[in-house]
């Protein structure tokens, strides 16, 4: 294990208990479909959860705290899911979500997957998403008789070697990423790349520079894009190094600009900031970061570009990113974003 | 590379055709060049010479190893964020594993830590936080960030210029002797500040350089490392003999003390009572809390200055308290008496405490002609039955407390040596006298060579004809442990040429290959 690893090993902890017959959570969200928009159920069931995390882990990701490393039964499997379906109600879009691999079937048994993607089919619903790593999207476990057409995101984080070795600790490769595209589209899937905005260790400019790059060399492969800027979950390296302050959350103008240089791709990249505005999460100065966050949903939905905003806090934004190649970590002085005014946070 | 002046842990240095420390992007001739991608940590420009910086530290625990190093440069990662306590530690450890050949440079500093950290050994700084302090608005002013009193459109070219002059001044101020009062007043509002000096404290007191430099003290110097050493040798000394009246007096703003009017008016009224040399002075002060007479010219007694109020706060009562331990006049004198003004009633308290007897003069101003009514009287009581000690009995004693407060241990052997003249004019020998200018003892070349016998600090210098000073490059090695400011012998062949004043540390004089190393004072 190196120095990452180590390093992502030593911020974790054992999960809290959890009840094994309830999902970890549900909600319904507007989604764009077929490019229309639409009612979506979002489910996250509780499953083991991602075997990477189990071994190692990624710097950023704290969903381990939602899982049973131990495993859950099939049958408390079965318990969840007849909570979900009730929660799906008329929605024709349905994003299952496990802490982990959906298509991992040490996670989720093959006999429980493929029995809910029919009762997703009967209940008429159009499409699935789910999320996996790259190395269980196979065209074996890609089959599943009866079922709605399948979206499968893939996290690649970063299309760069040097970000997912030393700042992201995820042991995925450019192949192994095209290869798994290749073959969801072979079976009939849609493929949604995931990407992340400001991996720990990566200046906000050096952020931004590896953000578009990955996003214009992965579009080829993919239908859709999905940008997550890195927000601060519980027992993680990022939440170490934002706790120490080497590392603050990216600013919402930072999306933007992703955004921004990224609007003539051949695929859509859209951003739904994950705690933004908030400390935790993506966030500018505190004034502005409604209007933004508004505009981040209106483009996700279709509907509006992220264009003609402004506020005087993106003039310091523009200067810590100009600083960028010089600075050596995540960092900016404490109380930039507010323009070192009275009072704490941001 | 040539050190031009030290403080606490930190160096003024010339570099070609710059100083350190500076700041990047500010300093004339200083830049921060960027690095290509974020694996490359880019490189520093110092006049025409480019510095490879280190790789970025990605994926490190910052908690693992603080420094990261290449061939010219060390950086103290994440330094404008690290918690006081392990900032203090990572620059306390820095210079060990960096070396004295490497710049340390600590990135994206606030101009009101870079005292601070210049006084713990940063040479290079920058102006990324100065930056965006210009776009936000705020003008740099003597270190501290306000709101400009009116508009300017220059504002990022005005602080960058204010960040270089800011640099200068700690130069100058490390220059003087005086960086310590520029990180005080940067303490004072400032919990970062104020907190990684003190978790710097033991170490300061352990390691500190420093010339004999006068020192303005303040609230904050009760912890100045000089001082607290000052404090702490206390204890390795005692009074001239056996058999002594202890006479506490208040101190005087004049240095040394027995120069000041009061003292003289003091020895006037004391000096018709027969038995007077048997009264061991001993000046209560602050922040130095008690200083017998025969280490009136040590360093700091004669070089500080202090606001006299009257009032003794909290710590200073718990330290003159403490001092009264290092004196343990329980086994050192028959009785005493207390002259010292507004401590007196605390003092005397303090000494009844360890069972001394006490004769208490209530004078409130002890140099007025009651008050020396007072002492008189006093003093006659103490001294009752006591037969007279003459002059030259006191002598060896004094010279040995001077001594053993300036060499510790290592002082025994030269105490063999005979004593002549009476203080504050006392020889040791052909080894040793008192020199005001030093602060103490001034050690001649036979002197050096005794003290390097019993381990002393000794400077081995290539085979050459010593003529002037010292310079780092006739060095070939160390011997011992000392801090810049104390004396070392110079040994060349084998033999001891020279004693003088070190101006470097051991390693730093080994590593370096400019710069004055020993200030020669006296050659065989």
């Amino acid at each position: 294990m190196d120095e990452l690893g180590t390093f992502v090993r030593a911020c974790k902890s054992p999960p809290p208990a959890h009840r094994l017959d309830e999902p970890v959570a549900l909600w319904r969200e507007r989604e764009v479909l077929d490019g229309v928009e639409t009612k979506a159920a979002v489910a996250i069931l509780r499953t083991r959860g991602c075997y990477w995390s189990l071994r190692e882990g990624c710097a950023m990701c704290g969903y381990f705290g939602d899982t049973v490393p131990g495993g859950v039964a099939i049958d408390a499997l079965a318990a969840q899911w007849r909570r979900v379906l009730r929660h799906i109600g008329d929605a024709r879009y349905v994003k299952l979500y496990t802490s982990g691999s959906f298509l991992d079937p040490h996670e989720v048994p093959r006999e429980f997957a493929t029995r809910a993607l029919a009762d997703l089919a009967a209940a008429g619903v159009a499409q699935v998403l789910v999320e996996s790593l790259p190395e269980f999207v196979q065209p074996r476990l890609l089959h599943f008789p009866g079922a709605p057409r399948l979206e499968i995101a893939i996290g690649l984080e970063s299309a760069t070697p040097l970000v997912l070795d030393r700042c992201v600790n995820k042991r995925l490769t450019w192949d192994g990423f095209e290869r798994a595209c290749a073959a969801a589209h072979d079976s009939g899937a849609r493929v949604k790349g995931y990407l992340l905005l400001k991996p720990p260790f990566l200046t906000e400019g050096a952020a931004i520079a590896d953000a578009v790059a990955s996003a214009r060399r992965a579009a080829p492969h993919v239908d859709s894009l999905s940008l997550n800027p890195v927000n601060v979950q519980r027992r993680t390296v990022v939440e170490r190094l934002w706790r120490r302050g080497e590392w603050t959350a990216p600013w919402l103008w930072s999306v933007v600009e992703v955004l921004y240089r990224c609007a003539d791709l051949p695929v859509r990249l859209y951003c739904d900031p994950t705690g933004g505005g908030t400390r935790r999460g993506a966030h500018n100065c505190g004034d502005c970061d409604q209007r933004v966050l508004a505009a981040l949903t209106a483009h996700r939905l279709g509907s509006g570009e992220p264009v003609g905003l402004a506020c005087d806090c993106r003039a310091r934004w523009e200067a810590l990113v100009a600083q960028g190649p010089r600075r050596r970590d995540g960092s900016e002085p404490m109380g930039l974003r507010r323009g070192f005014a009275d009072g704490r946070g941001y | 590379m040539e050190p031009l002046a030290h403080e606490g842990l930190g160096r003024w240095l010339r570099l070609a055709d710059t100083e350190t420390p500076l700041a990047l992007d500010a300093t004339p001739g200083a830049a921060l060049l960027p690095g290509d991608g974020c694996a490359d940590g880019g490189a520093l420009r110092l006049s025409d010479r480019e510095l490879a910086l280190p790789p970025p530290p990605l994926g490190r625990d910052p908690r693992a190893q603080p420094l990261s190093l290449s061939d010219n440069v060390a950086v103290l990662e994440g330094a404008a964020t690290r918690e006081p306590r392990e900032l203090a530690a990572a620059l306390v450890a820095a210079r060990e594993t960096a070396g004295h050949r490497r710049l340390l440079y600590a990135p994206a500093i606030d101009p009101v830590e870079m005292p601070l950290l210049a006084y713990l050994g940063v040479d290079v700084f920058d102006d990324l936080t100065t930056e965006l302090r210009s776009v936000a608005g705020w003008e740099l002013y003597h270190g501290d960030w306000v709101r400009p009193p009116m508009p300017r459109d220059d504002l990022a070219a005005h602080n960058r210029r204010a960040l270089a002059r800011w640099l200068a001044h700690l130069r100058q101020a490390m220059g003087s002797g005086r960086l310590r009062e520029a990180v005080e007043r940067s303490a004072l509002h400032h919990p970062r500040v104020t907190a990684t000096l003190h978790h710097a404290r033991e170490a300061l007191a352990q390691r500190d350089s420093r010339l004999p430099r006068s020192l303005r003290a303040g609230a904050l110097s009760l912890h100045h490392p000089a001082v607290v050493r000052f404090r702490r040798r206390l204890a390795r000394t005692a009074p001239p003999t056996k058999g002594m009246v202890l006479l506490l007096l208040p101190c005087s703003a004049r240095k040394p003390y027995h120069r000041s009017t009061s003292h003289r008016r003091f020895r006037e009224t004391l000096r018709t009572l027969p038995a007077w040399l048997r009264l061991h002075v001993v000046s209560v002060t602050s922040p130095l809390g008690l200083v017998p007479r025969e280490l009136e010219l040590a360093y700091p007694a004669a070089h500080y200055d202090i606001a006299v109020t009257g009032h003794w706060d909290a710590a200073e009562r718990a330290m003159l308290a403490r001092q009264v331990e290092r004196l343990r006049p329980e086994d050192h004198y028959i009785n005493a008496v207390v002259h010292a003004g507004a401590a007196s009633r605390l003092l005397a308290e303090l000494l009844r405490e360890r069972g001394l007897t006490v004769f208490e003069t209530g004078a409130e101003r002890p140099a007025a002609a009651e008050g020396l009514a007072q002492l008189h009287k006093a003093a006659t009581a103490a001294l009752a039955g006591q037969p007279p000690l003459s002059g030259a009995a006191r002598g060896g004693g004094e010279m040995a407390a001077q001594a053993r407060f300036q060499f510790g241990a290592l002082a025994e052997p030269l105490l063999a040596a005979p004593v002549r003249g009476r203080w504050p004019r006392l020889h040791l020998g052909e080894l040793a006298s008192t020199a005001p200018t030093l602060g103490g003892l001034a050690l001649t070349r036979d002197g050096a060579a005794a003290l390097m016998a019993a381990g002393g600090p000794v400077v081995e210098a290539g085979d050459f004809r010593l003529r002037g000073d010292l310079f780092a490059a006739g060095v070939t090695g160390s011997r011992g442990e000392w801090r810049v400011g104390d004396q070392v012998a110079i040994v060349q062949r084998g033999e001891v040429t020279a004693a003088g004043v070190a101006h470097m540390e051991p390693a730093e004089m080994v590593d370096l290959q400019h710069g004055l190393a020993v200030e020669v004072r006296h050659r065989g």
